[in-house]
């Protein structure tokens, strides 16, 4: 690479030379390091056979300086370079423990995503009227509010959420809520297909998805609109994938707000725990509204089949 | 003396008709005449029916309450009603201006209307002076206007890219080529454009051809000709700092 800039006649040559040092280079320091990790007995034992196989050739002079040269590089820069070694091991673990550090930060921060104090006394105010106008409606909103606080506050988030199914039911919860308080001006689907509720789906994604379709999609227009949500398998040359939709038909995007830490956090974690193949996905639809995708690698249940 | 009219505003009918069955408890006599569900309806109905009292919810689509009490302040009296609003509320108790919290009821609910009931006869209180206070205040709490999504054809489909997943911006003739993590986009934005745009402190013109994203840049170094480099994270590219910009990287 460092030749790249000279004359364009003596580029190749130079290549060459340049490809022959690195190979020569590399050869020497895979050398040098089997040489400082090798055992001093393995050490000896070789030394005696090329000593013993080169005495046919009168080669065993040469041979024997090369044994003393590397006992000697052995003694002398063997301890440092093993040493490097061992330091490089120790950093690559480091990495990891940050990785898994961080995966955990953001679990956190994702659990720390509070209930939002606006949902909640507004939630409880509806409550309080429908214990007088309605009370088999109150005490369905009630259970609702239960089951979506079981699932979002931290210190009751049970474990066993972490399925795409679970996930569904905790929507299905705030979202009939927030129907009982939007009345007409929300309208919901939910087109999951049976056999992807157990596909594991980490927690309080697909609850951000809503959350922010509602509150910057929905709330703010007037005649309210409707949200979908879809989940569906394909596979493809990169492996098994599922898929998760969700989409509004509400105000659309304002270009100069922020995403803000919910979407944020969702792009962190998938990162986090799938790398590369996971993806958020945004999306203008051209009739208005937002839609927010997430794709993650999926194993298909193999068990699912047999319980049905 | 005739009797008083309301209008309630809310969003949430459920709120409308708690609010209008404690409202006939507290006070038998008030006949709320209209329900408006959003801040221009209020407005709407405030003018067809005139009322005494108008009971504005904050958080409406459209307009909001205190956008609304706005246009109505000096044709009617204005409470406010709101579930939670930390800063609306220390506010109405700094201007004296009338709020409920939701559910409203009990003895909360009488005193507002006792002393709705003192003022019936009075002209409405001057509050502007306190709504422009709370609506600059909203104003201010809103982003600041600089682009933070960025629309490039993906096939058939729109995707909306968040600056936040931006590694850096590149111009590439006609077209600005945006790099993420998951890989790059054309758009038809050129880089000038997107200069305007974008916030100067989450994006860095270091070269005629390339704003790079702050917090992105891993490492500023010199490659043989003396040119600093800068290396963004998880990315393979270098991306030249041009001479008139080499100032952004001094300290390091």
């Amino acid at each position: 690479m460092a030749f790249s800039r000279t004359k364009k006649g003596t580029r190749s040559l130079f290549a060459f030379v340049g490809e022959v040092g690195d190979t020569a280079r590399t050869l020497w320091w895979n050398f040098f390091d089997w040489l400082a990790q090798v055992e001093w007995r393995k050490l000896a034992v070789i030394a005696l056979v090329a000593l013993m196989l080169s005495a046919p050739f009168r080669l065993g002079e040469s041979v024997a300086m090369f044994i003393v040269f590397s006992v000697g590089l052995k003694v002398l820069a063997g301890g440092k370079r093993r040493a490097e070694g061992e330091a490089r091991v120790a950093e690559q673990q480091a990495g990891t423990e940050t990785l898994e550090r961080r995966l955990v930060e953001a679990q956190m921060a994702a659990l720390q995503a509070q209930v939002e104090p606006h949902f909640l006394f507004n939630t409880l105010a509806l409550i309080g009227q429908l214990i007088e106008t309605d009370p088999p409606q109150a005490a369905k909103i009630h259970a609702h509010l239960i089951d979506y606080l079981r699932a979002t506050l931290p210190q009751m988030r049970a474990k066993g959420n972490g399925t795409l199914g679970r996930q569904i039911e905790l929507s299905r919860a705030y979202l009939a809520i927030m129907q009982a308080r939007m009345r007409e001006r929300l309208a919901v689907s939910i087109d999951v297909p049976p056999d992807l509720l157990s596909a594991s789906f980490p927690p309080m994604m697909l609850q951000t998805l809503i959350e922010n379709a509602i509150k910057h999609g929905l709330e703010p227009k007037v005649e309210g609109g409707r949200i979908d949500i879809r989940a569906s398998a394909s596979s493809t040359a990169a492996g098994n994938v599922l898929q998760i939709e969700v989409q509004d038909d509400g105000v659309g995007f304002d270009v100069h707000a922020g995403d803000g830490l919910g979407l944020t956090n969702i792009r962190e974690r998938l990162r986090l725990l799938y790398g590369s193949r996971a993806q958020l996905i945004i999306e203008a639809p051209l009739d208005g509204g937002a839609r927010a995708i997430i794709r993650m690698p999926f194993a298909p249940d193999i068990f699912a089949g047999s319980k049905l | 003396m005739k009797t008083p009219t309301a209008i309630i505003a809310d969003d949430e009918e459920p709120m409308r008709q708690l609010l209008r069955a404690r409202l006939h408890e507290a006070w038998p006599q008030l006949q709320v005449v209209a329900e408006a569900a959003n801040g221009v309806e209020a407005i709407a109905l405030t003018g067809l029916h005139q009322p005494d009292i108008v009971f504005l919810d904050i958080r409406m689509p459209g307009l909001s309450g205190i956008e609304a009490a706005r246009m109505l302040f000096n044709r009617c009296h204005i409470v406010f009603v709101t579930a939670y609003d930390q800063y609306a509320i220390e506010a109405f108790e700094q201007g004296a201006l009338d709020y409920l919290l939701k559910p409203a009821g009990g003895e909360r609910l009488k005193t507002t209307c006792e002393r709705l009931q003192a003022r019936l006869g009075k002209s409405p209180d001057n509050i502007e002076r306190q709504l422009t206070q709370l609506l600059a205040h909203t104003a201010q709490r809103k982003p600041q206007e600089y682009l933070k999504w960025i629309q490039a054809q993906v096939g058939t489909s729109l995707r909306m890219i968040s600056t936040r997943e931006v590694l850096f911006f590149r111009a590439d003739e006609k077209y600005t080529r945006v790099q993420t993590l998951e890989g790059e986009v054309l758009i038809r934005k050129t880089l000038k454009e997107l200069e305007d745009e974008l916030d100067p402190k989450e994006f860095w013109r270091i070269h005629r051809s390339t704003l790079v994203r702050v917090d992105a840049i891993a490492e500023v170094k010199r490659d043989l000709r003396g040119r600093q480099m800068v290396r963004v994270r998880n990315s393979e590219e270098e991306l030249e700092v041009s001479r008139g910009n080499t100032h952004l990287f001094q300290q390091m």
